[in-house]
C-alpha cells in the first residue's frame, strides 16, 4: 500500500512537472499561485488538523513571510533562493513569542489571540510607513538570480518548478513529521490534552513547537508569494485571508495534509477562472459561502476525508467479500 | 475653559462611540455566554440591520419605525439560522465548527446584502428633533450623539435589570451556568438558545441602524466593526455582561483619544490594549479562565 502511495506521488509529481509545458502561458502564474496557497493551507493544517489549535490569524504567517522576503530582496543583494528560506526562518523566529503568549490559552481564546496578533501586524504595516510602504504596500520585488549563477528559477516556468519542488519537499517533511513520535504526541493533544499531559508530556511545549512550525511553513508560502506577485500589501495580514485559508483547510479535509493542499489550490484556481465569467463573478462568494456551510454541516471531515473514508469502506467490503468467497472456492 | 470644553466634547464623543459598540458587544457576549459560540457573523448582522433600517426608513419615511422594525426583522433571520443550521452542530461539541459556520454565514449575508442593495453607500434622514447642535461650554456638539449616549445608558440598565431581575433573565443566567441541569429541571433550552441568539442579533442590528446616521450604511461596515466588538468582549471577559459594558467604554475612549493624541498609533492601540489585558488576565477583566 505504501508503494502505491509513492507511485501516486510520482505520477502526480510527473504531471506537475509536465504542466507548465501543456498550459497556455497566462495560466502558469495562476497555477503557481494556487500551489503556494496549497502550501499555506497545509501549514495551517498542522495546527488545526493535527493539534486542534484553531488559529484565526494565520494570515500573520503569510504576511510576515511575504514582507520579509520583499524587504530582503529590495534592501540587500542576496539571491532569491537564499532569501526564501531566510524569510521562512524569520517568520518562525517571530512566531516564538507569539506562540508563547497564544498557548497560554486554548480553544476560543487561542483563536482570538492569534487573530489579535495578525491584526496587530496589519495595523503596524500602516503605522511604519517608511519601512513597509503603508497602504501602498511594497512593489517592484525582483527575483534575483544566483547563487553560483543559477538563473533558471527567474523565468515564469522556472518559478513554477521552484514552487512545486518546495511544496513537494514541505509535504514530505510534514507527512513524516505527523507520522513520527512527535506527531503522535500532537495527536494525543488533539484527542485529550489532559491525558497526554498526565502521561508526562509537556503539552504546552509541543503546542508552542507546532505554532512555530506552522508559522514557518506559512511564512515559506508568503515568501514564495511576494516574488511571484512582485508585490506585498497589508491585505496579506487581514483577518479575511485568515478566514479564507481556514475555510480551505476545512473544505479540503483537516488532518489529511493532502486535503488542504488540494482545497487551497483548487479554490484559488477556481476563483481566478470563474472571475472571468461575469455571471459567476457576481455570485461566486455566495456560492462558495454556501458550499462551505454545507461541508461543515454534512461532511465535517472535509472532501478529502470523505474520499478517504469511502475508499476504506470499499476496501473493507472487498476484503470481507474475498473472505466469504474463500470457503466456496475451497469446496 | 476652551480646553475643558474640548475634553468634555471628546469624552462625549467617546461615550457615543461606546454606545454603538455596546449594542454589538452585548449581543456577542450574550450569545457567547449561553451557547459558547463566537458569532463571526455579528458584523454582517450589524450591516444587515443598517440596510434593512435604511429600506424601512425610505419606504415609510419614519426613522423611529426603522429603529424598531430593523432589529425585529434581523432577529427573525438570526432565529431561523439558529433553528435550521446552528442547532445541528450542538451534538458535535466542537467549538471550531461554530466559529466556521458563522464565518460562512458572514460571507453569505454580506454577499446577499451586496446583491440586494448594491455597492453604493446608503444614507438615512434623521427626524428633526435629532438633527440639531447644542453648545456645551461653548463647544458645538451634535444632538444625535447625545441621543446615542442616552440610549446606550438606558439600554445597559434595561438589559442589566432584565438579566438580574426577571424570570427570563434568571433562566438565561442558569442556562449559561449549567444547560444540562436546566434542561433536566424541565425547561426546553432549545427555545432559550434560539431566543438568545435572536436577541443578540437584534441588538447588533439596533447598533447597525444607530451607526447609519453617523457613517452611512456601506458594505465594509461590518468587517470594520466586528473586530472591535471581539476586542471589547475579550477585554471584558467573554460572557460577562458588565465586562462588555466596561470594555465598550474603554475601547470608545481609546479610539477617540488615541486618534487625537497618537494618530500614528491609533490602529495598533486597540490590539495592544487587548494583548496587555490578556497577558495579565487570560480570561479578560471580569471573565473566568476556561
Amino acid at each position: 500500500m505504501r508503494a502505491r502511495g509513492l507511485f501516486i506521488l510520482v505520477i502526480a509529481a510527473a504531471a506537475g512537472f509536465g504542466m507548465p509545458h501543456l498550459l497556455p502561458g497566462y495560466l502558469v502564474n495562476i497555477v503557481t499561485e494556487a500551489l503556494i496557497f496549497g502550501l499555506f493551507a497545509m501549514s495551517l493544517d498542522l495546527m488545526i488538523g493535527y493539534t486542534r489549535l484553531e488559529s484565526f490569524g494565520h494570515a500573520a504567517a503569510y504576511g510576515l513571510g511575504a514582507y520579509a522576503s520583499a524587504l530582503l530582496l529590495l534592501s540587500f543583494d542576496i539571491p532569491m533562493l537564499i532569501v526564501i528560506p531566510m524569510a521562512a526562518i524569520i517568520t518562525g523566529v517571530v512566531a516564538m513569542p507569539i506562540a508563547w503568549v497564544c498557548t497560554r490559552s486554548t480553544g476560543i481564546s487561542f483563536a482570538m489571540l492569534t487573530l489579535a496578533f495578525a491584526q496587530l501586524f496589519y495595523a503596524s504595516v500602516y503605522q511604519f510607513k517608511d519601512f513597509s510602504g503603508g497602504s501602498d504596500g511594497i512593489a517592484g520585488i525582483a527575483r534575483r538570480a544566483g547563487p553560483f549563477g543559477i538563473d533558471f528559477f527567474q523565468s515564469k516556468i522556472g518559478y513554477f518548478y521552484l514552487v512545486l519542488i518546495i511544496l513537494i519537499l514541505a509535504f514530505l517533511f510534514c507527512r513524516s513529521l505527523v507520522a513520527s513520535p512527535f506527531g503522535q504526541v500532537l495527536a494525543g493533544i488533539r484527542e485529550n490534552e489532559v491525558k497526554t499531559r498526565t502521561l508526562g508530556y509537556n503539552t504546552r511545549a509541543y503546542r508552542m513547537a507546532t505554532v512555530v512550525l506552522a508559522y514557518a511553513f506559512g511564512g515559506l508560502a508568503g515568501a514564495l508569494y511576494a516574488p511571484l506577485a512582485g508585490f506585498a500589501s497589508p491585505e496579506l495580514f487581514f483577518w479575511r485571508l485568515s478566514g479564507m485559508v481556514l475555510i480551505m483547510v476545512i473544505i479540503g479535509g483537516r488532518g489529511t495534509l493532502v486535503g488542504p493542499i488540494l482545497g487551497g489550490a483548487v479554490f484559488l484556481f477556481l476563483e481566478h477562472e470563474l472571475s472571468a465569467l461575469p455571471m459567476v463573478r457576481e455570485l461566486w462568494p455566495l456560492i462558495f459561502g454556501s458550499i462551505f456551510i454545507a461541508v461543515i454541516l454534512f461532511a465535517p471531515q472535509g472532501l478529502w476525508g470523505l474520499f478517504l473514508s469511502w475508499r476504506d469502506k470499499r476496501r473493507i467490503a472487498v476484503v470481507s467479500k474475498s473472505q466469504t468467497d474463500a470457503p466456496h472456492a475451497a469446496s | 475653559m476652551d480646553f475643558l470644553g474640548f475634553i468634555l466634547t471628546q469624552c462625549l464623543n467617546a461615550l457615543s462611540q461606546a454606545s454603538v459598540l455596546l449594542f454589538l458587544a452585548c449581543g456577542l457576549t450574550l450569545i457567547f455566554g449561553i451557547m459558547r459560540i463566537i458569532n463571526f457573523a455579528h458584523g454582517a448582522i450589524f450591516m444587515l440591520g443598517a440596510y434593512v433600517g435604511h429600506t424601512v426608513a425610505v419606504l415609510t419615511g419614519q426613522f423611529w419605525l426603522a429603529l424598531i422594525a430593523a432589529p425585529l426583522v434581523v432577529a427573525g433571520v438570526g432565529a431561523l439560522f439558529e433553528m435550521f443550521l446552528l442547532s445541528r452542530l450542538y451534538a458535535r461539541r466542537d467549538g471550531g465548527a461554530y466559529l466556521m459556520i458563522t464565518f460562512g454565514l458572514a460571507i453569505v449575508l454580506s454577499e446577499a446584502v451586496r446583491l440586494i442593495w448594491g455597492a453604493q453607500p446608503k444614507g438615512i434622514d434623521l427626524p428633526e428633533v435629532l438633527t440639531g447642535i447644542v453648545f456645551l461650554l461653548d463647544q458645538p456638539f451634535p444632538v444625535y450623539r447625545l441621543f446615542l449616549i442616552g440610549l446606550g445608558v438606558s439600554a445597559s440598565i434595561a438589559l442589566w435589570q432584565f438579566l438580574e431581575r426577571t424570570r427570563t433573565g434568571l433562566l438565561i443566567r442558569a442556562v449559561s451556568q449549567n444547560p444540562e441541569m436546566v434542561h433536566a429541571l424541565g425547561t426546553d433550552i432549545r427555545i432559550v438558545r434560539t431566543g438568545v441568539f435572536a436577541l443578540g442579533c437584534g441588538l447588533a442590528a439596533f447598533g447597525g441602524i444607530l451607526a447609519t446616521p453617523l457613517f452611512g450604511a456601506y458594505l465594509a461596515m461590518g468587517n470594520n466593526v466586528v473586530v472591535d466588538a471581539f476586542v471589547i468582549v475579550i477585554i471584558g471577559g467573554m460572557g460577562s455582561f458588565l465586562g462588555s459594558v466596561i470594555g465598550s467604554i474603554m475601547v470608545g475612549f481609546v479610539q477617540v483619544f488615541g486618534a487625537y493624541y497618537f494618530p500614528s498609533l491609533a490602529l495598533s492601540l486597540l490590539y495592544l490594549l487587548m494583548l496587555t489585558v490578556l497577558i495579565v488576565r487570560p480570561g479578560g477583566l471580569l471573565g473566568k479562565e476556561e
